[in-house]
């Protein structure tokens, strides 16, 4: 089999998750590739992914990029826009209009938590590890505040139905992950955005001597990975049909080894979004077979880390007989 | 040849997997699961412990799970993929009750039995489990608080989560009857949020020793909530100046109890509340009605209060340091 244009990273996803899916459908007795099961991971995923998607952005930017706010921004998100639609709509009788506030203030809130960040990182010239990790305590705080930790909830059948309804099978969590994965694969790979981001993230001196204005690129990225976690918080809302401080606070290490295991460079310049897909998926199988085997919910974190340390291993150059093969196929071919 | 080591490992991963599988075909009558907030502290092993004990008394397919981290997304996305199992029931011990609502509401939908415990609120349930009245247990921690404290001072009051509403009920139920019955006593700040760790209670201890030199007395709820209390105080050498009750487990609180910085504590056993959460799913699914003053079987249990969907027993189990050791979890 020939797979030229396949690097390391997605032919070690591709084929872990091979194994995990032959493992897990086996050993569950079919229940694992059973429409229940498919559909409960297609409503877990996108929460993850999109938030993963979010730190590899800021990965992507370079000069130490991180974003640590995800998960604070995705819950003040949820918060301020669960608030706000209540105060001006019934959620049960007035549900189009409900939802659409709900949304809108969601992506606003998340785009201004992403646009401080980038503010940060750019204009202040923050390090972004120490940057966000100050607004994830800052988001948090708010979000704490303006709930004194305690739930928003009942949000009406608009969003519920967002979280838990399907559209030809698939759940829609996973078509917004679908939509917004695709359009961010197009953003990167097909736009002068993406190639500034990429050149950028590569070396940033070079870019910035070559024209590119390096502020507003890191700006625009930040703000960008704000509002992916804002679309996170509306998923964890429509879930939950609430919305908490904490929701989720276990989520931003998972988040940052999916980009990771995903293949993208923390110090900036390389990431694919269709990576990083895969490893969420293979997360999400492997969390899913812990569940369905009932099996420990630490074996499962260990399995992850192996995962990542297995991932590492075998993308590094120095294996060559796993990297250099497709080189070797299509010599061999010709 | 590397290659072929790893197509060795993945089919013999793959093989064992057939293996396991035939193994677990031979189901036991029903399946039954048990969903904890956090799974390795004491207090859900020993809840463990009375999950295994019913599975044995009764032959079922009783188990335990939980997220490795406390996080009510981790919970409700267990629950989730538990669905797609498809067992003949679910207790859970929510982390969040109205987190879980969707969720649990989508299990009863596929005609899971859904039972819970310390959730009272849970709308998406069938039957909520609680050891006791929790303003009766707040109020009774409260007493024993008082007395040690001669009925005057500052104290303060600690809760794992704002939103656990046990937690809150038990610290509001100390609070209201301070108010009413001990006068002398005033709280200091607000109730304190631990997230049932015990490094922040102590966190939370120092800097509230810090803020109020003259504090006397400290309420726990969460297990954890004490052992950090009690090591902040044996730090600041207060251990015979202050008093400290709190919810929590002998194994937990027992060194601070031997030393005195922690001076009593009261509990259920999450072992007996697991048995009775299995025993009453059991119960419904075997088409049996629950009513007032029914006995479980469970010491605590024997003359339960039914109202509406909670049912409630009267398992306080109150400990000092004169008695803990004869509560070996």
């Amino acid at each position: 089999m020939r797979l030229p244009h396949l690097d390391p990273y997605l032919r070690f996803l591709l084929l872990a998750n091979l194994v995990i899916v032959l493992f897990a459908a086996l050993r569950s007795g079919g229940t694992f590739v059973g429409i229940d099961n498919l559909q409960s991971m297609a409503t877990q995923l996108p929460e993850l992914g999109l938030l993963a998607l979010a730190v590899m952005l800021a990965m992507i930017s370079g000069g130490g990029g991180i974003d640590l706010s995800v998960v604070a921004t995705a819950n003040l998100a949820a918060i301020t826009a669960g608030l706000t639609s209540r105060a001006l709509f019934s959620a049960d009788e007035q549900a189009t209009a409900f939802t659409l506030t709900f949304v809108a203030v969601a992506l606003l809130v998340g785009a201004a938590c992403g646009f401080l960040n980038g503010l940060l990182v750019s204009g202040l010239r923050f390090a972004p590890i120490l940057a966000t990790l100050g607004t994830l305590q800052v988001y948090t705080g708010v979000a704490i505040v303006l709930t004194s930790g305690t739930a928003v909830i009942g949000f009406g059948d608009g969003l519920t139905e967002l979280g838990g309804g399907t559209l030809l099978g698939l759940p829609y969590p996973m078509w917004v992950f679908l939509i917004v994965a695709a359009l961010l694969a197009f953003v990167l790979g097909r736009t002068r955005f993406g190639l500034r981001l990429y050149l950028m993230g590569t070396n940033a001196k070079a870019a910035h001597f070559a024209g590119i204005r390096t502020r507003t690129i890191v700006l625009a990225t930040y703000t960008l990975s704000g509002l992916l976690a804002a679309t996170s918080g509306i998923l964890f809302a429509a879930r939950a049909n609430s919305a908490k401080a904490d929701y989720g606070s276990s989520y931003l290490l998972i988040a940052i080894l999916i980009a990771v295991m995903g293949g993208v460079n923390p110090s900036g310049g390389f990431g694919r979004v269709l990576s990083l897909v895969l490893a969420a998926v293979a997360l999400q199988f492997v969390s899913s077979t812990m569940n369905l085997l009932s099996l420990s919910n630490f074996l499962k974190d260990f399995t992850w880390g192996l995962l990542l340390l297995l991932s590492v291993v075998l993308t590094n150059s120095t294996f060559r007989w796993w990297t250099s093969r497709p080189r070797k196929e299509v010599n061999a071919g010709t | 040849m590397k290659r072929s080591v790893l197509v060795i490992g993945a089919v013999s991963l793959v093989t064992s997997g057939l293996v396991g599988g035939a193994v677990f075909a031979q189901a036991k009558k029903y399946d039954m699961v048990t969903v904890v907030k956090i799974t390795g502290i004491n207090w859900f092993n020993r809840m463990e412990q009375g999950v295994k004990k019913f599975a044995t008394d009764t032959k079922m397919n009783a188990t335990q799970t939980g997220p490795a981290q406390a996080d009510a997304a981790q919970q409700a996305a267990i629950i989730e993929d538990l669905i797609a199992r498809r067992p003949a029931a679910i207790a859970v011990v929510p982390f969040s009750p109205e987190t879980l609502e969707p969720v649990l509401k989508k299990a009863m939908d596929r005609g899971i039995v859904v039972v819970t415990h310390e959730a009272s609120n849970q709308k998406n349930t069938m039957w909520d489990v609680e050891a006791f009245d929790n303003t009766a247990f707040g109020a009774r921690l409260m007493d024993r608080l008082s007395k040690c404290m001669g009925g005057s001072g500052k104290y303060a009051v600690f809760v794992g989560s704002l939103t656990s509403k046990t937690h809150n009920e038990w610290a509001d139920g100390g609070i209201n009857r301070q108010k009413a019955a001990y006068k002398g006593m005033q709280m200091v700040a607000t109730k304190q949020e631990t997230y049932d760790d015990a490094d922040k209670a102590y966190e939370r201890a120092k800097e509230i020793l810090r803020a109020y030199p003259d504090i006397k007395g400290f309420q726990g709820s969460a297990s954890t909530d004490v052992a950090g209390i009690g090591r902040a105080i044996e730090e600041a050498g207060l251990a015979g100046k202050t008093c400290v009750y709190g919810t929590s487990l002998p194994s937990i609180a027992g060194k601070y109890l031997d030393t005195g910085a922690v001076d009593g504590i009261g509990f259920w056993d999450p072992a007996d509340a697991g048995y009775v959460m299995n025993k009453v799913a059991q119960m419904v699914l075997d088409g049996k009605k629950i009513t007032n003053g029914m006995n479980l079987g469970i010491k605590g249990y024997n003359k339960v209060s039914v109202k509406g969907k909670v049912i409630t027993g009267q398992a306080f189990v109150d400990v000092d340091k004169s008695n803990y050791k004869q509560y070996p979890f």
